[in-house]
């Protein structure tokens, strides 16, 4: 059966939230960003733009109810400016008008004046002068400091990723709409519809119950959308409950790029030892993340950094340290991968550096030290049905490592101009929230007495087809066809207390309570059937929309069980909830089971340098991946795709370049570019191992989301590889992306376009 | 007062009183009601307002309304009567959709395309959908559909 969400996108009968039907008299916000990176606000008049036409309010920090505070993990984010500023485009005040243009037209008629204070941008340089967010992190194991001495090689350098903006097509946005006896009802585009709500009531003074947040369905999102569509729905809360009419904010494009987050910007030092043979000794890593001018989600993010700073290799001696550097830049925030990329590049690039000193293919050594079964990770956990290896060899084995190799070398030494080049990438991630506690979901599932059935969970859909995913664990657990099943828009009123749609674990979660939920039903349903046929319910089973006796069809339809059933008073509702088991992790220890499972792949990635011109193509990506055993291979090879092309965005051509101070030039299409389909390799081929069951996900599954997005880490080595086809480099810096210009500044050997834009 | 426009949409003619250089995507979108067609970036450089002009595609968020007057406009909403069937099932087959929202888009382009060139090849597809923007990064699927709706609609003709 098709997904029924597939077949409302091709008509456009999805709405999303700017769609949806206004109410009458719904008035429109538009925000004020700050225009500067810091200072202290001396003088805030709104009255020009009140005496504007259409204009409701202009709202600033003075208007708050209760507490202008929206922080999630650290309490240090006003939702409107308060005293100071401490980022470009952080929002001063909200003005709400007739109109999206009478608001923003009003807005520019705001009279702000700041003194501006000192900024800062980098993070080493943050961290020098004690702007953290949080106190350093470290995960070690093993004795790194006296496994130096047993080294036959060191390598020692420094490796930079940038920033990557989400741009999900659908901009932040909300609609409030106030209800009868003090009731906001807020349509949110976000992942987190339990923290919008949450939010909105410490802000306006309410409880939680007097809040409702429903998402139908979000326009993307890939982590921008978890902590950052709440202050612009709160705000949206905000006036409507001032002003008792709806209000609904949808950000400009142009506006969401500079008052939103993005993917955190890395700067690290990383030193890796091997032994006489190649294999890894030890390693040790020191991570700048520019967390941005609040916590937001960094120190969690910077914790998935420390568990994947080995990426799939085992490495005895490890020392790996964090820090969240505050840097007067929007907060940087949730994105695919969550850290977890970040940690993988600067991996590859030690490995990298080790192959070009040792004058040894980099696959060689990352072959050599892949993890096996129940090895140890730094972090205390063992790796269990440890697919790296397999996954590594069935990759080299069907896409034909070794003629590919040959191809490469017999065009490099024809093609003066032309160089190819290719890079494997292993990827080991991790699944589970790192915060234990987010590990929770819970599902309502209703029958009526027609027989269809009404099914509510915690997860958001995004696109990543976890309706559909849920809805076939349902219609298998209850024996019925999807057709029956209605998954119903997320919401706070039906299941309450919901973790985020986020970490690729929104099936693993959602899947296992609603296949709870209808176990449930289903023996609810076969006591009642057992009593109608006069016999035991053990012999009884649902299937095919029948009642089924010791395997054989019996009279017994669905729709005459469930009507039989409600006439015997049994309850055709059910909750059910479910939380990972065994998950635990002592962040001061540094240690514990923070997974419930790791997901294991390797790509195979080729790319194409032209030396004249400076610009790459990324030719081929194949993926060997472990997805499980797949609930659906179509919708899961559908995100290892898109997460692929994400992840080539990402080390290629997405590049966020700012003024020096600090406000973000490149805030457009025109000026930020991400993959279209003449950047998409032609040859994109993601197989599935086989037999990969995973008994520690909902019907032996795996997460798909995050993942995948790691292999496009190997565009960046496939191009450095056709670049040492031309010319050696230096092995002791690595920066991304790999844009044309930076390409050209390789080429000619320039050492500081090896390197980061010099910030100090 | 600027006097009314007329545009015709989806095969109706429709009288609008708006400025002439209001973008085609809010009239679309706020004065008639078809939000089928979405905003993005608002400079013409992702292709989510794609709609079509006389049978070429247009950017709606760049077009200010009064260059339609008098122009037939297909939207998604109204693309059921050239190109719907094929370019549809052809979508859903593939499951081309992740988030959705850059589809219509898509859909336009691609029938737009496909009215030119029933049987592009591959280079045609790629130059003709290169900078539609799909952030789920559904590209190799949206290939994958025009090339299988192209096969469809050569099955259907011979």
């Amino acid at each position: 059966m098709p997904s029924p969400d597939a077949v409302a996108h091709v008509r456009a009968r999805s709405p999303f939230v700017d769609d949806l039907p206004e109410p009458e008299g719904t008035l429109h916000g538009a925000v004020l960003p700050s225009p500067v990176a810091h200072g202290r606000i001396l003088r805030l008049d709104t009255a020009p733009a009140l005496a504007m036409p259409g204009v409701a309010a202009v709202l600033t920090a003075a208007d708050v109810p209760g507490e202008n505070q929206i922080g999630g993990i650290v309490q240090d984010e006003a939702l409107l400016a308060q005293g100071e500023v401490h980022h470009v485009g952080q929002p001063v005040a909200l003005v709400v008008a007739a109109t999206p243009r009478q608001a923003r037209a009003a807005r520019d008629l705001i009279a702000l004046e700041i003194e501006e204070l000192e900024a800062v941008f980098d993070p080493r340089r943050a961290a020098e002068r004690g702007k953290l967010i949080a106190p350093a992190r470290t995960i070690a194991c093993g004795d790194v400091d006296e496994a130096w001495a047993r080294c036959a090689t060191i390598v020692e350098g420094r490796a930079d990723s940038g920033a990557q903006e989400h741009l999900y097509l659908e901009t932040q946005a909300c609609l409030a709409v106030p209800e009868a006896r003090g009731r906001l009802h807020l349509f949110p585009a976000t992942q987190s519809p339990s923290g919008v709500q949450r939010i909105t009531a410490r802000v306006l003074g309410l409880q939680m119950h007097d809040i409702e947040v429903e998402v139908q369905r979000l326009g993307g999102a890939f982590g921008g959308k978890e902590d950052q569509a709440t202050p612009w729905a709160v705000m949206a809360a905000l006036a409507a409950h001032r002003l008792a009419r709806p209000v609904k904010i949808v950000l400009g494009r142009g506006e969401d790029m500079r008052m939103t987050g993005k993917r955190h910007p890395y700067s690290t030092d990383f030193r890796l030892g091997l032994d006489g043979e190649g294999r890894f000794l030890a390693f040790e890593a020191t991570y700048y993340q520019s967390s941005g001018a609040a916590a937001d989600l960094s120190t969690a993010i910077l914790q998935r950094t420390l568990f994947h700073a080995t990426n799939a290799y085992f490495v005895p001696n490890v020392r790996v340290t964090g820090f969240c550097c505050r840097t007067n830049l929007p907060p940087f925030t949730a994105f695919r991968g969550f850290g977890g990329p970040q940690a993988m590049f600067v991996m590859e690039s030690a490995i990298a550096a080790a192959a070009e000193r040792l004058g040894r293919p980099a696959r060689e050594l990352q072959e050599l030290n892949l993890l096996r079964e129940n090895d140890p990770l730094p972090y205390g956990m063992r790796v269990r049905r440890a697919n790296a290896r397999r996954s590594f060899a069935e990759a080299v084995e069907r896409f034909g490592l070794g003629r590919r190799l040959r191809e490469i070398e017999e065009h490099n030494a024809a093609s003066p101009l032309l160089k190819r080049g290719l890079a494997l990438m292993p990827v080991c991630f991790g699944i589970s929230f790192t915060n234990a506690s987010l590990n929770q979901a819970g599902a309502l599932v209703h029958i009526y007495t027609d027989g269809s059935v009404s099914l509510s969970t915690a997860a958001v859909e995004m696109g990543q087809g976890v309706a559909t995913k849920i809805r076939r664990i349902a219609a298998g657990a209850l024996g019925i066809s999807e057709r029956r099943i209605r998954v119903e828009s997320t919401s706070t009123s039906r299941v309450a207390n919901m973790s985020p749609t986020a970490a690729s674990t929104a099936t693993d979660l959602n899947g296992m309570a609603a296949l709870l939920a209808c176990r449930m039903l289903a023996s609810r349903l076969r006591t009642s059937a057992a009593e109608l046929l006069d016999v035991r319910a053990e012999d009884l089973e649902l299937r095919g929309e029948r009642v089924l006796l010791s395997g054989e069809v019996t009279d017994l339809g669905w729709n005459e069980l469930v009507a039989a059933t409600w006439k015997r008073r049994v309850d055709l509702t059910a909750h059910a909830f479910y939380s990972t088991p065994n998950l635990h992790f002592d962040p001061e220890e540094g240690r514990g089971r923070p997974f419930a499972y790791h997901v294991f792949g390797t790509a195979m990635v080729e790319a194409t340098v032209d030396l004249l011109r400076g610009t790459a193509t990324v030719d081929a990506v194949h993926v060997v991946h472990d997805a499980g055993r797949s609930l659906d291979p179509l919708v899961d090879r559908g995100q290892a795709e898109g997460g692929i092309v994400q992840g080539l965005g990402w080390m290629t051509m997405e590049d966020l370049v700012h003024a020096e101070d600090g406000r973000l030039l490149s805030d457009s299409l025109a000026t930020y570019k991400i993959p279209d389909l003449h950047f998409t390799p032609t040859a994109l081929e993601v197989v599935f191992l086989e037999d990969a069951a995973n008994p520690a996900a909902v019907l032996q599954t795996k997460a798909i989301g995050e993942p995948p997005f790691m292999y496009g880490i190997g565009a960046f080595f496939a191009i450095r590889n056709a670049i040492c086809a031309a010319r050696p480099l230096a092995v002791d810096r690595f920066v991304a992306p790999l844009t044309n210009e930076r390409i050209l500044g390789m080429l000619d050997g320039k050492r500081e376009e090896q390197g980061a834009r010099s910030e100090e | 007062m600027a006097k009314p426009i007329e545009l015709v949409v989806n095969g109706e003619r429709r009288r609008i009183d708006v400025e002439p250089e209001m973008p085609l995507l809010w009239v679309l979108r706020d004065v008639l009601g078809l939000t089928g067609t979405k905003y993005s970036c608002g400079i013409a450089e992702c292709g989510a307002c794609t709609v079509l002009l006389d049978g070429e595609e247009i950017r709606s968020c760049a077009t200010p309304v009064s260059e339609a007057a008098g122009h037939e406009i297909t939207t998604i909403e109204g693309l059921a009567h050239t190109h719907f069937h094929t370019l549809q099932e052809a979508w859903i087959a593939e499951e081309v959709p992740q988030c959705g929202y850059c589809q219509p888009g898509q859909l336009l382009a691609a029938a737009a395309l496909l009215a030119r060139n029933p049987h592009p090849d591959d280079a045609e597809i790629v130059e003709h959908m290169s900078g539609i923007l799909c952030r789920c990064g559904t590209y190799q699927r949206i290939r994958r559909a025009i090339r299988r709706a192209a096969g469809t609609a050569k099955g259907a003709a011979s």
